[in-house]
C-alpha cells in the first residue's frame, strides 16, 4: 500500500484540554478509513489539524512523504489534500458552477475546459439541472454533494469527509455512499468521519475509533464492532 | 416642488454614488478580513488632499490625481497590510484588536495630515467649461456630473473584477466563507492583502471625487466619511460589497430627500434613523446575507 498520509503523535491542546493525545495513523492506497468516536472524541480536531485550520502542538504529518506540519490549510490542499465539514461550507451567494470553478481558478487550462469539467462534476453530483442557481437555494443534502463536487474539482489524492451523512435523507444518503466508493475506486485515500455506523461500516476497509482524543481500537470492521472498549465508550459503560 | 424633489433626486444619486463607494471598500475589508475599517474617513480626505497638492503644486486637475491616488493608495495598502494585519492574527481577540488598531490609525492619520496642510479647510479652485449642465430641468455642476461619471466607471471596473476575473471571484468566495476559501487551496494571506490594497484605493479614489463635489474638506472631515461608510455598510449588508453599492444610492437620496421635506435639523438625523430602524427591524441589513460565516 502507498502511504499518502503518516501522521505521527499528534497532539492538540487548547488552553487546559487536550483535544489530541499522541496519535498515530496511516492511510493510503485509495483505502477507505474511517474515523468513530463519541461527540468529543477529537475526529473533527484530528482533521482540522490535517487540513491545517488547527497548528498542532505536537507530532507531524507527512502528505505523500512531505512534511506538512503546521503549514497553511492552502498549501496542505496544494499536495492534493480535500475536505468537506460537517455543515457544508458552500459560497451560498455564488452559481453551483461558479463554486465549482473557484479552486482551480489558477489552473492553467482554457476556461471552455474549465466550465466542462464542472459541468461534467455537477452531472456525476446529480446537481447539473441547478447549475445556474446559487447554492444558498440547495437543500442541506443538496449543499454536501456540491462541496463533495468542489473538493473533487482539484483532483485531490486525499479526502477527508467531516460527516457526509449527517442530516441527510436516506435516498441521497445511499448516493452519496455511491460517491465515497467512487472515489476509492477512483485511487483516492478517503478518510471518513461518520456516526452513522451502518455506512461507515459498509464504506470502510479500516476503521479507527477515537475516545477523548486518543485512539482507543483500529482494525477491520468486525474487530471494531466486537470491540469492548469501543462498546464502552459507545455506552458509556 | 416637483423641480427641487429632481434636484434633490439628482444630487441624490450624484452624492450616494460617493457613498456607494466608501461602503463598497468598507464592505470589500469587512467581508474578507473582518477588519472594521475606523481610518477610512481619513483615508478618504488623505485622497482629497492628494488632489489639492498635484493641483496647488504642479496645477494638475483633479480628474489626474485619480490615477495617481489609486497606485499611490494601493501601494500603501498592500505594504499596510503586511504590517499591521498578520500581527492581528496573533491576538487572542483579533476582531476587537483590529478595531482598536484602525481607531488608532485614524487618529494618526488626521494628526498626520493636520500636521502636514494645518487646521484651515481647504477646496480645489477648479472649474470645469462649462461650469454646469442641465439634466431635463436639473441644473447640475459639471463637477458633480463628471464624478458621478468617475464612480459608475470605478464601480463597472469592480463589479467587471469581482464578477468575472479570478482574483475577484475568490475574494468573493472569501467574504462568503474564509475558511472554505482557504481549503479548497487559495491563499488568503495574499488575497487579504488584495483586499486592504483595493479599499485603501478606492478610498484615494472617493477622496479626489469628494474634493471634486463637495465645497471643502480638511483633517477633521474624515470621521464624518467614515460614519457615512458604516452606515451605508450596515443598510447593504455588512460584507456584501453589491449591497453597499445600493444602500450608499439609497443613503444618498434619503439624504438629499430629508433636505428637500424636512427641516435642516432634522435633516442631519435621517442617516441615523435609518441606521437604527435597520438594525431594530432587518440586522442583516437591506441587502445582507442571513448567514455570513
Amino acid at each position: 500500500m502507498t502511504t499518502v498520509l503518516e501522521v505521527r503523535g499528534l497532539t492538540k491542546r487548547f488552553g487546559g484540554l487536550t483535544a489530541l493525545e499522541d496519535v498515530s495513523l496511516a492511510a493510503g492506497g485509495g483505502k477507505v478509513v474511517g474515523i468513530v468516536g463519541v461527540n468529543g472524541a477529537g475526529k473533527t480536531t484530528l482533521m482540522n489539524c490535517l487540513c491545517g485550520i488547527y497548528r498542532p502542538d505536537g507530532g507531524t504529518i507527512r502528505i505523500d512523504g512531505h512534511d506538512t506540519t503546521g503549514h497553511a490549510p492552502h498549501q496542505i490542499a496544494h499536495r492534493g489534500v480535500g475536505r468537506t465539514f460537517q455543515v457544508p461550507r458552500v459560497f451560498g451567494k455564488m452559481s453551483l458552477i461558479d463554486n465549482l470553478l473557484v479552486p482551480v481558478l489558477s489552473r492553467d487550462q482554457p476556461d471552455a475546459q474549465l466550465l466542462a469539467q464542472a459541468e461534467a462534476m455537477l452531472e456525476q453530483m446529480r446537481l447539473i439541472h441547478l447549475r445556474h442557481n446559487f447554492a444558498e437555494e440547495l437543500s442541506g443534502g443538496q449543499q454536501k454533494l456540491l462541496e463533495m463536487g468542489r473538493m473533487l474539482m482539484p483532483e485531490p489524492r486525499l479526502v477527508m469527509l467531516d460527516e457526509p451523512f449527517a442530516g441527510v435523507h436516506p435516498q441521497l444518503c445511499s448516493f452519496m455512499i455511491e460517491r465515497i466508493a467512487a472515489m476509492a475506486a477512483a485511487g483516492r485515500t478517503v478518510l471518513l468521519i461518520s456516526h452513522d455506523l451502518t455506512s461507515i461500516y459498509r464504506l470502510s476497509d479500516w476503521l479507527i475509533a477515537m475516545n477523548q482524543g486518543r485512539i482507543i481500537a483500529e482494525g477491520g470492521v468486525e474487530d471494531i464492532r466486537g470491540n469492548r472498549d469501543v462498546i464502552e465508550a459507545y455506552l458509556g459503560g | 416642488m416637483t423641480a427641487l424633489v429632481l434636484n434633490g433626486l439628482v444630487n441624490g444619486i450624484i452624492v450616494g454614488g460617493l457613498y456607494a463607494l466608501l461602503g463598497l471598500s468598507l464592505s470589500l475589508l469587512y467581508g474578507v478580513l473582518r477588519v472594521v475599517n475606523f481610518a477610512h474617513g481619513e483615508l478618504v480626505i488623505g485622497g482629497s488632499f492628494v488632489a489639492y497638492m498635484l493641483f496647488r503644486a504642479l496645477g494638475l486637475p483633479p480628474l489626474y490625481s485619480l490615477p495617481v491616488a489609486a497606485v499611490s493608495f494601493f501601494a500603501a495598502g498592500w505594504c499596510a497590510y503586511y504590517l499591521l494585519i498578520p500581527r492581528l492574527s496573533r491576538s487572542d481577540d483579533p476582531e476587537t484588536m483590529s478595531f482598536l488598531l484602525m481607531y488608532g490609525l485614524s487618529i494618526a492619520l488626521a494628526a498626520t495630515l493636520l500636521l502636514l496642510f494645518g487646521a484651515d479647510s481647504r477646496s480645489i479652485d477648479y472649474s470645469f467649461n462649462p461650469i454646469s449642465v442641465a439634466i431635463g430641468p436639473v441644473n447640475v455642476s459639471t463637477a458633480r456630473v463628471v464624478a458621478l461619471a468617475v464612480t459608475i466607471v470605478i464601480t463597472a471596473a469592480m463589479g467587471w473584477f469581482l464578477f468575472r476575473t479570478l482574483p475577484g471571484k475568490a475574494l468573493r468566495a472569501a467574504t462568503m466563507n474564509r475558511e472554505a476559501t482557504q481549503i479548497i487551496g487559495i491563499n488568503v494571506v495574499r488575497l487579504s492583502a488584495l483586499a486592504f490594497a483595493l479599499a485603501f484605493a478606492i478610498a484615494g479614489m472617493t477622496g479626489v471625487l469628494i474634493a471634486l463635489v463637495f465645497p471643502a474638506f480638511s483633517p477633521f472631515s474624515g470621521g464624518e466619511y467614515s460614519i457615512i461608510g458604516f452606515i451605508v455598510i450596515v443598510l447593504g449588508g455588512l460584507g456584501n460589497p453589491v449591497g453597499a453599492l445600493i444602500a450608499g444610492v439609497f443613503y444618498g437620496v434619503a439624504e438629499q430627500m430629508a433636505t428637500v421635506f424636512l427641516p435642516q435639523a432634522l435633516a442631519q438625523i435621517v442617516g441615523f434613523a435609518l441606521l437604527v430602524g435597520t438594525i431594530l427591524v432587518r440586522p442583516t441589513g437591506l441587502f445582507g446575507f442571513r448567514a455570513l460565516r
